[in-house]
């Protein structure tokens, strides 16, 4: 967490996309189930997968994120038909893109969790928790950039 | 810009976890934010009372709600919004309850974590942008293509409902595919007797002003979208007024010439000028220029001078193209049949005896070329008949579903077999049966208990095949088993798979709407929309969405109309959902992208400069072109880059 002082051990950011269909309500749904999960993940809520810029995620990386992860309704399941299928290709050239700026794949995984699986978005998440601190901290400078920002500007 | 937020302690059970002190300090803290409040039940009657108050009072200029999941009030906030005088769009709600406090049992992580989601919003909101729902003038009326039962239904119910209805068909004649038939299934009522009662209601009954039929028509060209299409309608000439004609079929028998009949099959004849067949209608021929001798250059009339009404009979009728507006359309154009042709060992086309379902049926009938005898190629009653099911269905090679009709018409082929001709056989190859239903069982049982008929399950139906044999058909298979038989049979009757029309594959493309991967129809979703078309104000009814039977048809076609009687009021306009995507022109290209991957067919591109529109009606705002465009040109209102980016960077800190 932000305030974790220097001995604490490294607790991952993580920003979570999440579509507002199947894999928000799956997070809503483990939270009516009152299943306790690690609190590294920040959701950020979108319509549909297919919404997600691929740049937003070089930016997440850029502002200090440690992994992204992005969850969206199964194959055939997107409440726009095919959104889903559109994240799915973008998120494989991404993970090209990615490898060619050091930056590890696990780092941003895309899954799907449906509005009933509250217990898999339960599990993916604790997944990610431990994979992206098993990584440890993303030390990024944006690719030559000038280096994690100083935080929003609000 | 001031932001108040709110935080609902959800009557403890968000406080337990998360300490509304902390947070209070710590967001109070940020410089934007104004007003820091917490209420206990943010979403009772007195919760709302306060927070519209509050808003109202306060007049902040964005407002953040700390509460449970906006999957749940997100809507009733910003309807609080609203009435508080604040633009709803100008709310952010953050989900503390399900996202937060249930799920993190460490009070002081979930504290954390609260504060970190609050501060997003506070970002993000900072960034929203007042947005209004618009409206739209809408027509109420429908085009219906197709008037079979599926067309016929949904056109009649909503002329019941004072809509004003365009019934398009093709053909002569109307009704469909049960009209052809002598019987239906599984009550074996007389197809033209079940639908007379609705022919009878959309062509003179009370509301049949309602409805304008054109028969011999299609549709040619379809603009617009969902509340205001244009349809161009060509109607071929019938050159019989229906306005004056009485139907007392006097033209008919002097006219010299004899063609094949087409609502036969090719296997009667007709006279130039005919009805379809017996108790078709509208109840008035209609002339065929193919065949009659005064469109081939001679000048014969004989028909025109034995009809007592003078101008019925009207050789300058000519073609025309009707303009018609609509709000809705209704595709029931329905199916074809699988063609027999691809399974050459079965005969059809090269035997004589062997015919397809449809063929059949018009052999049953009484108002068909044999009058309703059933009779093999030679003349005389079949002493068996072998009905082969599953032709071209349950087949990766052919068709790899099943039709689920075709058992139930074999079955009754069986009865109609067995009670014209009581001494003959009926054999049934198959390769699966199916009757579910409360209703369809009976003529399976019945056949059952039939000593004249036998069921023979099939092992491939590539092993089936239908030879010449003295004056007979030969049918040899190899049955479940792998064992060899053969069987002798007068008649064979083929039940092939039901496919999507060609009619379907125009229709498709003149709507520009999605068909499957058979080339059936595409449903917005398969089971909860399944009378809608993937384009909005599209609708579906019948076979041409799926293999289909009567009843499910006309419930699709109920269904079709209840969404037009829902989603299209008179004197209602169409309201228009302000979270969707925007073009800005400067940036565009051109380069079509968008378009692309738009799953709802929303973005046009102009006729001059090629630049991306989004029908602001038709898009749903999934957002997947803004994610798509290069040129960063598209703005997906309320999920925009800098609103998005706002927030993420937010709960990062």
């Amino acid at each position: 967490m932000s305030e974790a002082s220097p001995v604490a051990p490294f607790e991952p950011k993580i920003v979570g996309f999440l579509c507002n269909w199947c894999s928000y309500a799956g997070a809503d749904k483990a939270g009516a189930a009152q299943s306790a999960y690690p609190p590294n993940v920040n959701v950020v809520r979108v319509m549909c997968t297919g919404r997600i810029e691929p740049q937003w995620i070089f930016r997440a990386f850029e502002v200090g994120a440690d992994g992204v992860l992005i969850l969206g309704c199964h194959a055939g399941d997107c409440h726009y038909k095919e959104g889903n299928y559109r994240c799915t290709q973008r998120h494989r050239l991404l993970l090209r893109l990615l490898r060619q700026f050091g930056i590890e794949e696990e780092r941003c995984r895309l899954d799907y969790v449906s509005a009933g699986e509250g217990e898999r978005f339960v599990q993916v998440v604790g997944e990610m928790t431990e994979t992206v601190r098993a990584l440890g901290p993303l030390a990024w400078n944006g690719g030559g950039g000038p280096g994690p920002s100083a935080g929003p500007q609000i | 810009m001031k932001v108040a937020v709110f935080l609902c302690t959800c009557g403890g059970s968000l406080a337990e976890r998360i300490d509304p002190r902390q947070v209070g300090s710590r967001v109070g803290a940020l410089p934007q934010v104004a007003a820091w409040k917490t209420c206990d039940f943010l979403c009772s009657e007195d919760g709302k009372s306060f927070l519209r108050a509050e808003v109202a009072a306060g007049k902040p200029d964005r407002v953040v709600i700390g509460a449970c999941s906006p999957r749940e009030y997100e809507a009733a906030f910003r309807q609080v919004m609203g009435a508080a005088g604040l633009n709803p769009y100008l709310m952010q709600m953050v989900n503390l309850r399900e996202q937060v406090a249930w799920v993190t049992p460490d009070p002081t992580q979930a504290t954390c974590k609260a504060v970190a989601l609050l501060r997003g919003a506070v970002a993000r909101v900072l960034r929203h942008e007042p947005l209004e729902k618009k409206g739209i003038e809408a027509c109420p009326d429908a085009l219906v293509i197709g008037a079979g039962p599926a067309g016929l239904k949904a056109a009649l119910t909503l002329a019941e409902a004072g809509r004003k209805v365009t019934l398009v068909e093709k053909s002569a004649v109307l009704g469909g595919r049960p009209v052809h038939c002598e019987e239906v299934f599984p009550a074996m009522e007389c197809g033209s007797c079940m639908l007379e009662p609705v022919l009878g209601e959309v062509l003179h009954g009370a509301h049949a002003d309602n409805i304008e039929v054109l028969t011999l028509a299609e549709v040619a060209e379809v603009a617009g979208y969902f509340g205001n299409f244009t349809a161009k309608i060509r109607q071929h000439p019938r050159y019989v007024n229906p306005e004056l004609c009485i139907g007392c079929n006097e033209c008919i028998p002097p006219c010299p010439v004899s063609r094949p009949n087409p609502y036969d099959l090719g296997l009667g004849t007709a006279k130039a000028i005919s009805f379809p067949f017996a108790g078709a209608l509208p109840n008035e021929p209609y002339l065929d220029d193919g065949s009659c001798l005064r469109f081939q250059g001679e000048d014969c009339r004989l028909c025109q001078q034995a009809c007592p009404v003078e101008g019925a009979v009207d050789f300058e009728d000519r073609e025309r193209v009707l303009e018609r507006a609509a709000g809705a359309i209704v595709v029931a154009v329905g199916a074809a049949l699988y063609d027999c042709k691809n399974l050459p060992a079965l005969g059809y086309g090269t035997l004589a005896g062997v015919y397809t379902s449809a063929e059949f049926e018009r052999l049953l009938a009484s108002n068909g070329p044999t009058g309703g005898e059933i009779l093999t190629p030679e003349g005389t009653p079949p002493q068996a008949v072998a009905i082969i099911h599953c032709v071209g269905s349950l087949d990766a090679k052919h068709m790899p579903y099943c039709s689920g009709v075709c058992c139930q018409y074999a079955f009754k082929y069986n009865h109609l077999i067995r009670k014209k001709l009581p001494g003959t056989a009926v054999h049934h190859l198959y390769k699966e049966l199916v009757a579910p239903g409360k209703e369809d069982f009976a003529l399976y049982e019945q056949l059952r208990q039939e000593t004249g008929a036998s069921l023979i399950r099939y092992r491939e139906l590539a092993e089936v095949s239908v030879e010449r044999a003295n004056g007979n058909r030969l049918v040899r298979y190899h049955d479940s088993s792998g064992a060899e038989g053969a069987l002798r049979a007068g008649l064979v009757v083929l039940c092939p798979a039901m496919t999507p029309s060609e009619e379907a594959r125009r229709l498709a493309a003149i709507l520009d709407v999605p068909l499957d991967r058979f080339g059936f129809f595409e449903e917005l979703h398969g089971r909860l929309d399944a009378a809608q078309s993937k384009l909005r104000g599209v609708y579906l009814a019948g076979a041409c969405q799926a293999p289909m039977n009567i009843q499910e048809s006309v419930s699709r076609a109920m269904a079709a109309a209840g969404y037009i009687l829902a989603g299209l009021a008179p004197g209602k306009q169409l309201e228009i959902e302000p979270v969707v995507a925007a073009v800005n022109a400067e940036r565009c290209s051109g380069c079509r992208t968008c378009g692309a991957v738009c799953p709802f067919k929303a973005i046009s591109f102009t006729a001059d400069e090629g630049r991306a529109e989004v029908n602001a009606l038709l898009c749903r705002g999934c957002g997947t072109c803004g994610a798509a465009c290069p040129a960063g040109a598209i703005r997906c209102h309320h999920f925009t880059s800098e609103q998005v980016l706002a927030e993420m960077e937010g709960v990062l800190v």
